[in-house]
């Protein structure tokens, strides 16, 4: 059957079909991401914590809007290769088109990556809004000595027993399963892959259902053992509740045909008749229920450090002695020191800013008490750099030395932006950003120097700048040393990559970006179909296969519509 | 719709000229936004560099919709069809509206910035 009006117009609208249905579709696209920049604006409006502005490096985001740009002239450029005819051309501009397509997709990629190693850690308690300040960078890479954490070099973090420094470490000696949940495989496979060699997990007792022992007292523990005992468990829930349920139907029927109540309204479960009837049955099924376990112990000899990923047993559910991993899986035993190790390049006191003006503190005094700036360093680098003049060895740690040295930068900053009337932004007073880290840190952190640096404004304060492709997509740990914390886990208020979780900037960063990432497949699937099965259509029918691609562009277009506004939002502002 | 080799022609020179543009105001965007001689308003991003950053991204995008999506020559249908989507767009960036007329009020409310603080006495401290 020949499909009416794909390539020539219809007389009512003077349009072909398709390009209605594509305008309809692009229509409710549009109410999509309106929707969605409108979430931006009111997350952003009525944000209750220092919207990160202008975080995003805008070199990536930069050269994908030239590529969308690019592959929007050249999907126009296709279809009027297709009007005139020129399969050959066709296919090199489609061919453009879809490798722009890739090259932002690739772009997407690494800037993905950066933020998902990108680790951010907020200080909590202490001082008088309780710190808040926070700290970014990238988490080392450690493996257990005994109890102790030991450093691993980065090259060296695929090797057995290696994992991140920002994992929990719990000494574990008890396990119980909630039988009730039956979707234990993930937890049971993790631990029984850290167990290590001499360690054995063992039922503390028998299982018995109804005077049968389904599991004896030692069995070792394994997904078989445990989903064996599921079984049984649920088996016997379920004849337990067939049970009660006989009960409640004959029930039912007493107070129906032998108490002559006829309305059965739920009210009747209100009723005393009704109530002293079931509280008898109660009586009268207890003895007959099978009633088993809910739970099963295990029971870890010797005692093992299980590694715990802090998603998998989220903050309220444990405590010094126990966790609860989320599969209501108990664990018992003693958690260790489980610090968060990281190289830092940048610290940001915007929040901490925030709740002190709120409290009318003045925010450079509270910043000041942040442990951030005052705890004592545990490497501490030990070179006994004395501050000038005063004969003492230096004490402070890093992040005071360029905190101090910040302190002298934004001297100089407000003093030159005063002479415009100007004064800095809350960014510039209150975060050292990765490249300010590293130009303290190359003027050995003296804020003479750096107040100097500044003010001679010849380029001697930076090593890097915008458009350095070492700091591509973020702070490159791979070129750069940044100072090194050990974060202790009562200091951590919060800690997240930088994903949804951190903040709602990061939450409506992935789903609009996510969303537009995925029409950039979906269009670049259509167009590919065009181009790799379009020659058979160019043959017998080349103005129907030059409609879909006026179609396929239009959609294209609208992608790269969509990025136009999403790149000064997101990045830029 | 241009349909002759002739006006095609034509139109491939308007496309490039179009995306030289586009290209040449991304650029100006970012040069906005991060080169210092250039930042209008206050030091640092404020409103009015949303507003410049935001009619820059509203220019191209019409560039984009009248050139390369056509709508400069296109059927009644059509522009009644995605002006109803832009409505319904328009509406929803209107709706965060209600927020601000209908705030969540409990507590001390001491700033009018909105931050709840159970701890914070009703009226400032003298000093």
């Amino acid at each position: 059957m020949e499909i009416p009006f794909v390539v020539n117009a219809r007389k009512d609208t003077g349009l072909f079909n398709s390009k209605v249905g594509i305008w309809l579709f692009l229509a409710s696209e549009v109410t999509l991401f309106g929707g969605l920049f409108s979430a931006y604006l009111f997350l952003r409006l009525y944000a209750d914590y220092p919207w990160p502005e202008r975080a995003l490096p805008v070199l990536p985001g930069l050269i994908n809007t030239f590529v969308l740009i690019a592959s929007s002239v050249t999907v126009v450029f296709a279809w009027a290769a297709l009007k005139m005819r020129e399969w050959r051309k066709f296919q090199i501009y489609m061919w453009i088109t879809l490798l722009c397509a890739l090259l932002f997709l690739g772009l997407k990629g690494v800037e993905y990556k950066a933020k998902f190693d990108h680790q951010a850690v907020r200080i909590s308690g202490g001082g008088p809004v309780e710190d808040f300040g926070i700290l970014e960078g990238h988490v080392h890479y450690v493996k257990l000595d005994g109890d102790k954490l030991e450093e691993v070099p980065y090259e060296n973090r695929h090797d057995e027993g290696v994992f991140p420094a920002n994992r929990l470490i719990f000494k574990a000696s008890d396990l119980t399963f909630a039988l009730k949940r039956p979707a234990h495989e993930a937890y049971v496979d993790m631990i029984l892959e850290q167990t290590p060699e001499g360690s054995s997990i063992k039922l503390v007792d028998d299982y018995v259902v109804d005077g049968e022992t389904i599991m004896e007292k030692g069995t070792e523990l394994s997904i078989d053992v445990l989903s064996d005992l599921e079984d049984s468990f649920l088996d016997a829930r379920a004849r337990d509740s067939k049970i009660r349920t006989q009960f409640e139907k004959a029930s039912w029927a007493w107070i129906k045909n032998e108490q002559g109540v006829t309305d059965m309204s739920t009210y009747v479960v209100e009723t005393d008749l009704w109530k002293d009837r079931r509280a008898a049955d109660v009586v009268a099924y207890t003895p007959l229920m099978l009633s088993a376990a809910a739970e099963v112990a295990f029971k870890i000899e010797p005692p093992f450090n299980l590694v715990l990923d802090p998603d998998d047993t989220p903050r309220g559910l444990r405590t010094n002695e126990q966790v609860r991993l989320r599969d209501d899986t108990v664990v018992k035993g003693k958690m260790l020191d489980s610090p968060i190790i990281m190289g830092v390049d940048a610290i940001d006191f915007s929040y901490t800013a925030q709740r002190a003006e709120l409290e009318d503190i003045d925010p450079m005094e509270v910043i000041k008490t942040s442990w951030i700036l005052t705890h004592e360093a545990a490497h501490h680098d030990g070179d006994g750099h004395a501050e000038e003049g005063s004969g003492k060895a230096d004490h402070r740690n890093d992040f005071k030395k360029a905190w101090d040295c910040h302190t002298a930068w934004l001297k100089y900053e407000t003093e030159r932006l005063k002479e415009d009337g100007r004064v800095p932004t809350d960014n510039d007073k209150y975060r050292v950003n990765w490249d300010q880290m590293l130009a303290y840190k190359k003027l050995d952190y003296d804020p003479e120097a750096v107040y100097n640096a500044a003010k001679a404004d010849d380029g001697s304060l930076y090593s890097t700048h915008l458009f350095d492709p070492s700091g591509f997509a973020g702070a490159n740990h791979k070129k750069y040393e940044f100072p090194h914390i050990e974060i202790p886990r009562d200091k951590i208020g919060f800690e997240s990559t930088f994903t949804p979780k951190w903040n709602t900037y990061y939450a409506i960063y992935f789903v609009i970006t996510g969303l537009h990432g995925l029409h950039v497949i979906g269009g670049a699937l259509v167009l590919g179909y065009y181009l790799f099965f379009g020659r058979k259509m160019y043959e017998s029918n080349p103005e129907w296969l030059a409609n879909r691609v006026e179609v396929g562009g239009l959609f294209w277009h609208f992608v790269d519509l969509v990025w136009i506004f999403l790149f000064p939002i997101l990045y830029l502002m | 719709m241009a349909d002759s080799p002739e006006e095609i022609n034509k139109k491939k020179k308007l496309y490039m000229v179009i995306g030289g543009l586009l290209f040449v105001f991304t650029a100006i965007t970012v040069m906005v936004a991060t080169f210092e001689p250039l930042d209008f308003g206050e030091h640092g991003f404020d409103h009015v560099d949303a507003i410049i950053g935001l009619a820059i991204a509203a220019f191209k995008a019409s560039l984009v919709m009248l050139i390369f999506m056509h709508l400069n020559h296109e059927k009644k249908l059509i522009y009644f069809i995605y002006g109803l989507g832009l409505v319904m767009a328009f509406f929803c960036m209107a709706l965060i509206g209600w927020a601000k007329f209908d705030p969540i009020r409990f507590g001390n409310w001491e700033h009018a910035d909105g931050f709840y603080n159970p701890e914070k006495p009703a009226t400032k401290p003298d000093h």
